[in-house]
């Protein structure tokens, strides 16, 4: 198995890891991957990929337009507001 | 230069991709949005079938292999404009595969082939230059369908790209997936481009990001171009970048930070089953396709024998077919007649009052009555495009504006003669001119003649009598 890059990692879940504790985390990474990749060793030539559990087909709506909330109720779950928008930090690439 | 291009089209319906909301642009913000757009947990997309419709339509057009399995996938990454954390989008079970479609390059036509075609979710709108500090989302854009279009790099020049691009935006508006509108963002393009020495290897692409005009297309191709062909030169290399196109100074920089690549982890989305579809499903839908651009420019032209240039003009919109076909049902005037004062006199008049195409459908009886007159020569040519306007306004019939006015073309041999007669009075010098050799007094006598009937003597026969009494 290839080693381990928890900076990209942690950079890619969102989640500030101290230095100190970097190694700790690759390593019980890496002990999960092991046991995962366990599932590798069945043999699946001839089963067909499955997407999803249920094998079922996407239920499906038509195409049509129902409103059940306002504005307000959308924005009571914003952290900040500004008029009828949501605020957030300054976010410009 | 070699580019290929991925095409977001949004779709047009009445609600969104996975959520009951509205479809709709220019609403106020954070109108249409609901707990499954703004990503509240716990919220189920329930897939719109409207979308696969469009989907499906779609690929009947640009000549796809419809895929009866799909499957929607997670493609993770964060913004703000992205409440749920992910696009919901196809990655490798896209709905349409291998299409293609023929461009006009130069004089040629040109087969683009297309890779793929898959439904996603658009994203939320960020403004930025509201406050210093703080940037404002509106989410109203958030779970909007789109169709992302990608094509193969067949594409070699700004001219092909902006030829596929409207070619694809006129099949779209044909067939009702798509409204065209580029400036709302209906229709957005990110250009891949590299360049190559002419048979040698393929160099690395820049992604130049959400071009909505093709001015800007066109700009932001040809800056790109140099850009890279300064760099090569200078003995630098090209790093494959994703670029953003700044309007106002017409050049290209790099966006994303480079710090790590971009890693979507994509996955199929637990919360939805893969699509199938069924062929009753799809032969339903191809139905309701119609006839395409290029078709109905074949008819134009082998059929109704109308003029090519013509008729490119007139199948440019949709609108514009909408309003001659309407014309040409209801009259006997030959099409090629309707369609020359089709797209002279009465688009000029349309364009001057700022007029919408359209609303000339409820005045199809009208034209078709004038041209009707103007066939029988019952009025002339010129008279028939002075009346247009009156007609147009609907200021009565054009019959009844010609009885008014007293307009009917003077086609009475005997009236004629007289008044050539008249004409020709005095004009002894200039008969033996004509006579002598000098065809362009020939020319002067009818001018004179129709003069004299005040524009309504019938100039073919006014040209037929001139000349038997010349010979004489």
């Amino acid at each position: 198995m290839s080693d381990i890059d928890i900076k990209r990692i942690s950079y890619l879940a969102k989640l500030k890891l101290p230095e100190e504790k970097e190694e700790f985390y690759a390593n019980s990474l890496k002990e999960i991957i092991k046991w995962v990749d366990n599932l590798k060793k069945i043999d699946t030539k001839e089963v067909k990929p499955l997407h999803n559990v249920t094998e079922k087909t996407e239920s499906i709506r038509n195409d049509e337009v129902y409103k059940n909330n306002s504005v307000e109720e959308i924005l009571d779950n914003a952290p900040e507001r500004a008029q009828n928008f949501f605020k957030v930090p300054k976010v410009v690439e | 230069m070699v580019i290929g291009l991925e095409v977001h089209a949004q779709l047009k319906t009445s609600s969104k991709l996975f959520s009951s909301s509205p479809n709709q642009f220019g609403s106020d913000p954070n109108e249409n949005v609901n707990f499954i757009d703004s990503g509240m947990p716990g919220m189920l997309p329930v897939l719109n079938f409207g979308c696969i419709e469009k989907a499906i339509k779609t690929g009947f057009a640009l000549n796809f292999t419809i895929n009866k399995h799909s499957v929607f996938e997670r493609k993770n990454y964060f913004y703000p404009d992205l409440p749920q954390g992910y696009q919901i989008s196809q990655f490798e079970f896209p709905i349409l595969t291998e299409g293609f479609i023929n461009i006009e390059s130069g004089q040629n036509q040109k087969k683009i082939r297309i890779e793929r075609a898959h439904l996603e979710q658009d994203a939320g709108k960020s403004i930025h230059d509201i406050d210093p500090k703080y940037s404002f989302i509106d989410l109203n854009r958030v779970g909007t369908p789109l169709l992302e279009i990608v094509s193969y790099p067949d594409l070699k020049s700004a001219d092909e790209v902006v030829s596929y691009m409207s070619s694809l935006r006129q099949v779209l508006m044909y067939i009702d997936v798509c409204d065209g509108n580029m400036q709302e963002g209906s229709l957005r393009a990110d250009v891949n481009l590299s360049i190559r020495k002419p048979g040698g290897e393929l160099g690395t692409r820049c992604e130049i990001k959400n071009l909505n005009s093709f001015k800007f297309i066109r700009q932001a191709i040809e800056y790109e171009f140099q850009r890279q062909i300064e760099v090569i030169e200078s003995g630098g290399v090209i790093e494959q970048n994703t670029m953003l196109f700044d309007t106002s100074s017409g050049e290209t920089r790099a966006m994303r930070s480079k710090e790590f690549s971009h890693d979507y982890r994509y996955f199929p989305d637990p919360d939805l089953l893969p699509v199938n579809i069924t062929q009753e499903q799809i032969d339903k839908i191809q139905h309701t396709v119609g006839e395409l651009p290029s078709q109905k420019l074949e008819r134009y032209i082998n059929e109704l024998k109308i003029e090519k240039d013509i008729a490119k003009i007139i199948i440019a919109e949709k609108e514009n077919t909408d309003v001659f076909e309407k014309i040409h049902n209801e009259t006997e005037v030959p099409p090629k007649l309707i369609a020359s004062w089709l797209v002279g006199d009465i688009f000029a008049f349309i364009k001057e009052n700022n007029l919408d195409v359209l609303s000339l459908l409820n005045k199809t009886k009208a034209i078709g009555e004038l041209l009707k007159l103007i066939l029988d020569d019952i009025i002339s040519n010129k008279i028939g495009k002075e009346i247009l306007p009156r007609v147009l306004n609907d200021q009565g019939s054009p019959s009844e504006i010609v009885k008014e006015m007293d307009l009917e073309q003077v086609s009475d041999s005997g009236e004629l003669e007289k008044i050539i007669d008249d004409a020709l009075k005095g004009e002894e010098d200039n008969i033996s001119k004509y006579q002598g050799g000098s065809d362009r007094v020939l020319g002067y006598f009818v001018g004179k003649c129709i003069k004299a009937t005040k524009g309504k003597g019938n100039p073919k026969l006014i040209n037929k009598l001139l000349l038997k009494k010349l010979q004489k």
